[in-house]
């Protein structure tokens, strides 16, 4: 055999065994759990939630699934159970769209959840590309066909992180990887699903939700540069046929399924943002919420929580870490009055809390001196 | 199709390599023609639509260089020809791709209500200029008569059809004409395997693994200081190894079908000037610029002030070619200002003595880099307010965060750095010299005893980096 022919083999052989070797791994390892719960080596959970609701969905018990965009992320589920009962699944993604969370909602629904609690924003519902050309979320992993299993197994990003939780199985490693995983390089640093995406004990709430962070988001998405931003994608029709045909066709599929659905307390400079910089798009916020509170109200295994127009806490600025961020102490809040059904929307007027949400946005005066005491 | 997937790694590629070797045992037409083939068929998986536009434009540029190297027209005619056929290119590309562009700036101007959604065809700014280029030289009588097979896989080959490099007629058909090309040579590809797993492991390791730091500044959160920072260097990498790992991916890919595709990057952020640096970046596209705008513009004949003219307007336009968006104007602007400011430097400015000159050339690189990364910053932004917003942001050092994050992400940039300034690329390795027709020789990587297993890694690394969605940068110009 010449030189070249015996190099190639060596290459196409040598790079087939370290492909093989990583899938061995992955497969042994199983980070997400998918194949098995974690038995081997202690479960650890990755922030990304977009992947590891593929493995929590599989992995564990659960009979109430809440679901959201980061306004829902931080909230913890054996809070989520203490005040609404049940055993909870929190598949909140940061930045997700409807076209996403429905899909994980849909797989999350075939282990026959009793109820549903969802945090809607009206922006999930703009055009988003098919989910099979989102580059976030894994979807054939969560169909669990063979192209998702291969690109599970066939990954090197997993591979790594298979070598980090084999490490942090081993005693003596341990306190050296525990050390080193961080979340920056590797994704898989959380032991306790309670603790994916929460907010740490020792994390300073006064120095990440307070008012001047508020205000300086304002300025900063009120800026011309910025602006443009605030009516991305806002089409009321467009958005009107993404809510018939993902979320009302769920919700009416699975009839035995209780849903609450709610719309978050952003602060009420959220919607003064789109008053001053984009108008436009703040009708289209409340042409299409209107809607959406009409239609949800019409179904009968449907509670919609509208929690807008509660000024007590969206005019209140240091609860927020921008204009719509709220802090720990509103995801309390939140629970709470869904347990006590206190902001319910009433079946025959849907939209009075939106009605007082724009008597609101309309009267609210801004300090001449608000954007330069934002900017300093 | 992506060669960063795998369905073109472990399906399109082997049988496209052996079909060609098989029916290379017919005779070079049956190659040519086989490999043809093959290039329509990896363009229509994704761009189907747009099949019958490409192959269009072969016809009708066939059609005209045949009417220009016939010998049948004279001067004026030959003149109409050439007009016809530049024209109708760049209708064709100006529609596809300009249409949109121009509707939005009619109507923020006169306030009309224009509407323009014209889906681009992939690859169309590349093929477009390829056949342009062979319109000219065949007025120009540079051209010798090609048959139709030869022609159309000279436009459509696949390993350069959707980015490049941009190939020149003189240099590609002959190959494709000799014989030879279509027999199995085991050493060219042994080294187009070496070549091509390190364009993979550029694009899937290093360019998509650096690609979350963009967003740190690319994102709708204004960024600080150090994240600015952080965003635009992380961009100027990634950019950097996602095109040059693409160009190393076609250049290995050919090399196994026996065919020397030009290089297209030369270490460019090793460069000492602007002008050295557009020696060495995106080699094929300066080239063309040069010989077919530049140069027929005037070019350095009629004086500085001609000359500074003739520069910027031929950045401009190289800005536009990348995209229909202003962001894309004022980043070939830029470069055709720095690359004012240093000829007028050589001209005007002191000569350093021979002592400083490693002091010089220190200071060039630094320069140098620092403006090709504010350059890209407004390559990449959404708006040219955006990139000002960055740029703003970038020369603000009273806003720094730097949490563990962005001391990580900056130790990761490090890295970065050190492969592009200090690391050897991948012609020099590899021992390829496109002139020569030649691959490999003494002090290279192929002569060393642990070549195939470093490649072994570099495939296999490559190959496990795979993501799912991951499309080449230079797929949108």
């Amino acid at each position: 055999m010449n030189t070249p022919v015996r190099q190639m083999l060596i290459i196409l052989g040598g790079s087939a065994m370290i492909v093989l070797a990583a899938a061995a791994l992955n497969f042994l390892v199983d980070p997400l759990q998918i194949f098995r719960p974690a038995r081997l080596f202690a479960a650890m959970y990755s922030p990304d939630s977009r992947m590891q609701n593929a493995g929590l969905i599989r992995s564990q018990d659960f009979d109430t699934v809440f679901m959201g965009t980061s306004l829902a992320i931080h909230f913890r589920q054996s809070d989520i159970d203490r005040v609404l009962g049940g055993r909870s699944l929190k598949l909140s993604m940061t930045g997700s769209s409807s076209r996403e969370q429905i899909f994980v909602l849909e797989a999350a629904l075939q282990r026959h959840p009793r109820r549903i609690i969802w945090e809607v924003d009206d922006w999930i519902f703009r055009d988003t590309p098919e989910i099979d050309a989102d580059p976030y979320l894994p979807a054939d992993l969560y169909r669990r066909n063979a192209q998702g299993i291969a690109r599970y197994l066939f990954n090197g990003a997993m591979a790594r992180e298979s070598v980090w939780i084999a490490a942090r199985s081993i005693p003596w490693l341990r306190p050296v990887v525990v050390r080193v995983t961080n979340g920056v390089v590797f994704s898989f640093p959380i032991a306790d699903p309670d603790d994916i995406n929460v907010l740490k004990p020792d994390f300073d709430v006064a120095a990440a939700y307070n008012e001047q962070k508020a205000r300086a988001s304002f300025a900063s998405i009120t800026d011309p540069a910025r602006r443009a931003y605030l009516a991305e994608g806002y089409d009321y029709e467009a958005m009107v046929r993404n809510f018939e045909q993902q979320a009302v066709r769920m919700i009416e599929a699975h009839p035995q399924v209780q849903w609450d659905i709610y719309f978050p307390p952003y602060s009420i400079l959220q919607f003064v943002a789109m008053r001053d910089a984009s108008p436009q798009t703040l009708k289209i916020v409340y042409d299409f919420t209107a809607y959406v509170a009409r239609r949800l109200v019409g179904l009968p295994n449907v509670n919609l929580h509208d929690f807008r127009a509660v000024s007590d806490v969206t005019h209140s600025l240091a609860n927020y870490s921008d204009v719509i961020h709220h802090s720990p102490a509103v995801d309390q809040m939140v629970l709470t009055w869904i347990a006590q059904g206190r902001f319910r929307a009433d079946r025959n007027t849907p939209t009075a809390p939106l009605e007082q949400l724009k008597a609101q946005v309309e009267a609210y005066h801004l300090d001449p001196a608000f954007i330069a005491a934002a900017n300093k | 199709m992506l060669f960063n997937s795998y369905a073109f790694l472990f399906l399109f590629l082997p049988a496209v390599l052996a079909g060609y070797f098989a029916w290379g045992r017919l005779g070079n037409r049956a190659a040519v023609l086989w490999l043809m083939l093959a290039s329509v068929a990896f363009y229509a998986v994704d761009q189907f639509r747009f099949v019958f536009l490409l192959l269009a434009s072969i016809a009708f540029n066939y059609l005209v260089g045949f009417l220009l190297i016939s010998g049948r027209l004279r001067r004026g005619g030959c003149l109409a020809a050439l007009a016809m056929g530049i024209s109708g290119d760049l209708l064709a590309l100006g529609y596809f791709k300009y249409a949109g562009f121009f509707a939005v700036n009619v109507n923020a101007v006169f306030g009309t209500h224009l509407v323009a959604s014209v889906a681009l065809p992939v690859g169309i700014s590349f093929y477009t200029f390829t056949q342009i280029a062979f319109l000219v030289d065949a007025y120009r009588g540079n051209v010798a008569r090609y048959g139709l097979p030869h022609y159309a896989l000279f436009v459509t080959y696949f390993p350069h059809l959707i980015a490049g490099p941009i190939l020149h007629h003189k240099d590609m058909i002959p190959q494709f004409e000799r014989n030879e090309a279509s027999r199995a040579d085991p050493h060219l590809i042994l080294s187009g395997l070496a070549i091509f797993a390190i364009g993979l492991f550029k694009k899937t390791a290093l360019a998509d693994g650096i690609q979350p730091l963009v967003t740190v500044a690319f994102g709708p959160v204004p960024p600080s200081f150090d994240q600015a920072w952080i965003g635009a260097l992380a961009y100027t990498f990634q950019l950097y190894f996602d095109f040059s790992g693409y160009s190393d991916m076609a250049i290995g890919l050919s090399l196994m079908f026996g065919i020397f595709l030009p290089i297209n990057f030369n270490s460019p952020y090793q460069a000492t000037s602007i002008v050295d640096f557009w020696r060495r970046w995106h080699m094929t596209l300066s080239r063309f610029l040069r010989d077919y705008l530049y140069i027929p513009l005037g070019g350095n004949r009629h004086g500085r002030v001609l000359r500074y003219t003739n520069l910027l307007l031929t950045m401009l336009l190289g800005g536009l070619w990348h995209g229909a968006a202003w962001t894309f104007v004022v980043w070939g602007a830029l470069h055709g200002l720095y690359l004012c400011i240093n000829h007028a430097w050589n001209y005007f400015g002191p000569s350093l003595p021979r002592r400083a000159a490693p002091f010089g050339q220190f200071a060039g690189r630094a320069l140098t880099f620092g403006a090709v990364v504010i350059a890209w910053v407004f390559f990449r932004a959404d708006s040219v307010p955006s990139a000002l917003s960055i740029v703003s942001q970038m020369a603000d050092p009273r806003h720094i965060v730097l949490g563990r994050g962005e001391i990580m992400n900056l130790a990761f940039l490090l890295l970065y750095a050190g492969i592009t300034w200090f690391a050897p690329n991948t012609q020099a390795l590899m021992g390829y010299d496109h002139d020569n027709r030649r691959v490999g020789g003494v002090a290279t990587l192929l002569e060393r005893g642990f070549f195939p297993y470093a490649v072994a890694a570099v495939l296999g690394f490559g190959v496990l980096s795979i993501q799912q969605h991951s499309e080449f940068i230079y797929f949108r110009f």
